[in-house]
């Protein structure tokens, strides 16, 4: 309730003081005041002194944020020109011809450059801010999708269970497990999604540390084998312990990701190999399945996740399309400095990340 | 089992009470079940319960804070449950004496690993019967000597540093519990060694090459990321 309340006491930002501008205005207008002393020894006429400040004037306003150093170096620029750059030198005078008009026209350059200034200023903010917007509907749409089908189902299956007619136990317990794997991919969504959150508006704040590469893909699938007993796993670590900088947490994130996506888009994914090996100043994280491969026409566009909404509505399916599972790994490899590739092989896919070594 | 062992479930949201409150039962446990902080402490006081479930994330307290204050007066097993991505929480929860943790979300097989390892480590003060009896530990394949200072796989000595040893050593006696970076390393260098766990790593790296088939693929030394080891539970 209190928040809604409008705050009247924010100072405008038209004539917001800032250090930085009152450098650049200072630069500035010295740099005016030099080049007229400049001139003044090689040409008598006064001439110049007036074009040149009006051109300094038009480059603070430009360069400086809200009108207020337009003007104070107008004004400091009128001054200039009176007392010091026209007849009589060092003194004020008042009755010089054209002075009122030098005076309006520094004035008039001052506003209006800072007036467009500002205005441009906006409209950038406005855009990006626009460009934000739209990238965050789109994640909250499909991401929308992605939940409700599992919750579609759930919200059925259990209703089945609680009114339906007398069911046998076999199929009791086929819907059970329904329910229970789309709560699963459920909790994927949402693990994907704080991520996300982990990584925030910053990647260089992710908090690295050295971790064992083997500790790390030995959890991975450790965890992975209790969804997925399906499913054989070989994982190959060197024989010297390989320790690499990195946000562990995250990282689990993108390997149980790519062993998730080769099960779930591998189709008939029955043998992952996972990875990891020193290949000069990195450590190279590799996923190898032995499934159908990845579809030619998504391998450019893979990680962007552009696609995924369009693809998600032609087929009305969000469960078979690996977009934020794989542009959320993608944004976790970058945070880290590291790369990330997909090819498809002779039999199956191989996802695989480096992450710099220092 | 004529008594049965008493747990008390902290936690704020119903259904996951009632969850763990119905696998417990039906696992031969007498549940009960503590919505706030406030009415854990009473109940603590006036049931006496064997084990405490405890959510970290409570309405009116922190669980920490529940946690801190119960250990001045007394030792009964805490097992915390906390959300993946507060890591940190959970190390400084055992790190202030809960016995282990698990994570949101969990299934029931290892809600009850980490209840049954939690009570049994209360009962025997060497945490194991069998080290109590004859000295050893087994699981799978691994036996770990306390008498002659050996860990044996398949029947043969495996040749561990010493160091090395009193690591499995100190997993083992602990079996089925995650053993925080900073709990092994103060038992095994002293309170004053330093917290950089690199060198613990590199130690249990070598030990795994002599007594795991795959280093990368641990059957009986796990990593708890983050955290910590654990030892496998044996049989």
């Amino acid at each position: 309730m209190q928040g809604s309340k409008p705050r009247n006491n924010v100072s405008s930002p038209l004539l917001a003081f800032s250090w930085r501008d009152l450098a650049v205005t200072a630069g500035i207008l010295l740099c005016a005041a030099g080049l007229c002393i400049l001139l003044q020894t090689a040409d008598t006429s006064d001439g110049f002194a007036s074009p040149i400040f009006v051109l300094a004037v038009l480059l603070v306003s430009r360069f400086t944020t809200g009108y207020l150093f337009g003007l104070v170096a107008a004004v400091v620029g009128v001054v200039a020109i009176n007392y010091i750059f026209t007849f009589p030198y060092w003194a004020i005078n008042f009755t010089l011809s054209g002075y009122p008009l030098t005076f309006l026209t520094l004035l008039m350059v001052s506003v209006i450059t800072s007036a467009l200034t500002t205005k441009a200023k906006r409209q950038d903010r406005l855009l990006r801010e626009n460009e934000k917007e739209k990238m965050r509907s789109d994640l909250l749409r499909s991401v929308s999708h992605d939940i409700r089908t599992p919750l579609t189902s759930i919200v059925g299956i259990t209703s089945a269970l609680l009114d339906g007619p007398s069911l046998s136990q076999q199929e009791q317990r086929e819907l059970l497990e329904d329910a229970r794997s789309e709560a699963q991919w459920l909790i994927r969504v949402v693990e994907n999604l704080l991520s996300i959150t982990r990584i925030g508006n910053d990647p260089a704040h992710i908090s690295k540390e050295p971790e064992a590469a083997e500790e790390v893909l030995g959890e991975t699938v450790r965890k992975f084998r209790k969804r997925f007993p399906q499913v054989q796993v070989k994982v190959e670590a060197p024989e010297t312990l390989l320790f690499v900088p990195m946000d562990v947490i995250l990282i689990e994130q993108v390997l149980s990701n790519l062993l998730e996506n080769a099960v779930f888009h591998g189709k008939t994914t029955t043998q992952i190999l996972l990875s990891v090996r020193q290949d000069g100043e990195k450590a190279r994280f590799s996923v190898i399945d032995d499934g159908q491969g990845i579809e030619p026409a998504l391998l450019p566009v893979l990680f962007d996740g552009a696609w995924r909404s369009q693809e998600a509505e032609h087929r009305g399916d969000g469960r078979r399309n690996m977009g934020l599972g794989l542009s959320v790994c993608q944004a976790i490899v970058k945070a880290h400095g590291g790369t990330m590739e997909a090819t498809n092989l002779a039999d199956g896919a191989e996802f695989s990340f480096c992450l710099p070594l220092s | 089992m004529n008594i049965r062992e008493k747990i008390l479930v902290v936690e704020d949201e119903k259904t996951i009470s009632h969850f763990i409150s119905t696998v417990l039962t039906s696992n031969g446990y007498e549940a009960m079940q503590a919505r706030t902080g406030a009415e854990a402490q009473s109940m603590i006081s006036s049931h006496c319960p064997d084990l405490i479930i405890l959510d970290l994330g409570l309405p009116d307290m922190d669980g920490i804070e529940l946690l801190r204050n119960l250990r001045t007066w007394s030792s009964l097993p805490v097992v915390v449950v906390s959300a993946r991505s507060h890591e940190r929480d959970k190390v400084e929860a055992l790190d202030l004496g809960a016995d282990d943790y698990l994570t949101k979300p969990f299934g029931t097989d290892e809600l009850l690993a980490r209840v049954r390892a939690a009570i049994r480590h209360t009962r025997t003060t060497s945490g194991n019967d069998e080290i109590a009896q004859k000295g050893t530990y087994t699981v799978g394949e691994l036996t770990v000597d306390f008498n002659k200072h050996q860990a044996l796989v398949r029947g043969e000595n495996v040749k561990l540093t010493l160091s090395e040893f009193r690591i499995v050593a100190l997993l083992a006696k602990y079996a089925g519990k995650v053993l925080t970076y900073d709990f092994i390393i103060k038992e095994l260098w002293g309170p004053r060694a330093s917290g950089d766990n690199q060198i613990l790593r590199v130690n249990m790296a070598n030990i795994r090459r002599k007594i795991e088939k795959n280093p990368a693929e641990p059957e009986y030394l796990f990593t708890e990321v983050g955290v910590g080891y654990r030892m496998a539970e044996g049989d």
